[in-house]
């Protein structure tokens, strides 16, 4: 097996099925829609108005906020449970790893509309907190509001973040907890100058897959967020759709892709700095 | 502080399954209505979903469509593994960035670039653009599965095989292949569970012929009722399986850490 044989099918499939398209689509940012059709001429008219419009650049800031929100809540609630798998069981390591990711496997609409059933009016968690008497009548905001929607996505991506912080919990050496702890470094201590430091590698893989698939997600604010569910992805996809403005559309995606790249590296620069950033960078 | 950290672990997986029990829950209740308080016990939701024809015809075509697309990404995903593992090459950084590129991009973004591309090039929507779509979006995931078993392996292996004078192509097929076989078969059946259950951009790309996964969605959203709530679990135990067997064979891979 030579390189060429290994690489090149997987290069070719990856530029025929994903580079040229997301690049025809960057030629189409800078064409024109009129009512019936598409004219090929070249302008920045439709990013002057992605970047001179309040909406759009405002959706792609929510967007963005987001994920990195939703990326924090995953990360803290996440940190016990990976602790827990890396270094308090063994035999069943992989039984409970896989188990976490099999709720991901139920497919998007499954989940989703169990969500529905589980936060309705008449749902689950009302029923249930009416019978312990805490409430006397449904709580009729639960469902189809922004907590409803931070909700089911924390629960759809908290599993990407548990794997990456896994990934570096594992490879971390009980013995320099153990050494910290006996040489009189209390739990925050601990974690904050030994944990966090050494497995900043799998927190940050775990954080930016949490930010990519938020920013993306497509069904959760829609399906879940009532009138708080436009966001740059439904808008994205309204202009491809019934609106038929493919080419702002187009720029919309790009712009987007523009500040998630900028993002993630703003991150990486970030980390090179912080002095826990050696661990990634190996020493830098 | 031991048992504090136990109980969370629990609190936090009882969270992960709470959707899937609540479907369960409702796909045994007699009434049509999905709503509290419970009206009895039936199976009769289960029999309605496995006699509806409709349905039958979209998981013959999920089916149809997970073969290939599981058959292809995992045959990439292993090229990709062997490319990334076993050659240091110039651009090799580079490489695993770009493959990674698809997990990375909206499912949305990706999947409107797929249409316009298609409809520049007058490439008509079928079940080849669901399989050609899908396997482009478990490409990732075949490429980590099977990456993660070949950096397990002992180069020696290949190394010897290769001075006791086996060309480069037998060293491949007489013992890299059989010593990766086991992360082969697992990167198939997740494939396999992904494609089946991928939905986003599979419902823009596909044509007439349409799998299970997107009448359910639509069903969903339209002519609900507990029938779907029946399938949506028997799919959950399907594909529980499936993901077991894969694992035990994963595990199995010679020089396994557990």
């Amino acid at each position: 097996m030579t390189l060429v044989v290994t690489v090149g099918p997987v290069l070719v499939a990856l530029t025929l099925l994903c580079l040229v398209p997301l690049g025809i689509l960057f030629l189409y940012s800078f064409f024109r829609a009129t009512f019936v059709a598409i004219v090929p001429e070249f302008s920045l008219h439709n990013y002057e108005r992605v970047l001179s419009s309040g909406p759009y650049l405002r959706l792609i800031l929510k967007a963005l906020a987001s994920g990195a929100t939703i990326a924090a809540f995953t990360a803290v609630i996440g940190y016990p449970v990976a602790f827990f798998i890396a270094k308090r069981v063994r035999i069943v390591k992989a039984a409970l790893l896989t188990a976490l990711l099999v709720p991901l496997y139920t497919g998007d609409l499954v989940r989703i509309f169990a969500w529905r059933l589980i936060l309705g009016t008449q749902g689950v968690l009302n029923s249930f907190l009416i019978w312990t008497g805490l409430i006397h009548q449904p709580i009729e905001t639960l469902l189809f509001s922004p907590l409803a929607t931070t909700i089911v996505l924390i629960y759809d991506y908290l599993p990407f973040m548990v794997l990456g912080l896994w990934l570096g919990l594992e490879s971390l050496d009980d013995n320099l907890l153990e050494a910290a702890a006996d040489l009189g470094a209390g739990r925050p201590a601990i974690f904050r100058r030994v944990v966090l430091p050494l497995t900043a590698p799998g927190l940050v893989a775990g954080a930016l897959m949490v930010f990519a698939l938020v920013v993306g997600d497509f069904l959760t604010p829609q399906l879940i967020g009532g009138a708080s569910g436009v966001t740059v992805i439904s808008a994205i996809a309204d202009l491809f759709g019934a609106a038929f403005d493919w080419p702002l559309g187009s720029a919309i995606a790009w712009t987007l892709l523009a500040a998630m790249v900028a993002v993630v590296a703003a991150v990486v620069m970030l980390l090179r700095r912080m002095s826990w950033g050696d661990a990634m960078f190996g020493g830098g | 502080m031991e048992r504090v950290l136990k109980s969370y672990f629990v609190l936090v997986y009882a969270f992960m399954y709470l959707p899937v029990a609540v479907i369960a829950l409702f796909s045994f209740n007699s009434s049509e209505f999905m709503a509290f308080p419970m009206t009895g016990f039936t199976f009769g939701w289960y029999d309605i979903a496995v006699h509806d024809d409709r349905l039958l015809g979209g998981l013959a075509n999920t089916i149809l469509i997970a073969v290939p697309t599981a058959l292809i990404a995992t045959t990439l995903g292993g090229l990709a593994g062997l490319a990334v593992t076993r050659y240091r090459f110039r651009g090799r950084f580079a490489f695993a960035v770009l493959l990674i590129v698809p997990f990375f991009i909206p499912k949305i973004i990706l999947a409107v670039a797929e249409v316009i591309a298609m409809s520049v090039v007058g490439i008509r929507h079928s079940v080849g653009t669901i399989v050609a779509a899908q396997a482009l979006i478990i490409l990732p995931f075949s490429a980590m599965v099977i990456a993660s078993v070949l950096v397990r392996l002992d180069r020696r292996l290949e190394e010897a095989a290769a001075d006791l004078g086996a060309s480069g192509w037998q060293v491949f097929t007489r013992v890299l292949l059989p010593l990766m076989r086991n992360g082969l078969v697992a990167s198939f059946f997740i494939a396999f569970v992904l494609s089946t259950s991928e939905y986003v951009v599979t419902s823009f790309v596909s044509g007439r012929t349409q799998p299970l996964s997107v009448m359910v969605a639509s069903d969903f959203r339209f002519h609900l009722s507990p029938k779907l709530d029946a399938l949506a679990t028997l799919i959950v135990i399907a594909n529980l399986l499936l993901v077991a067997i894969s694992e035990l064979v994963r595990r199995r891979a010679k020089g396994a850490l557990g």
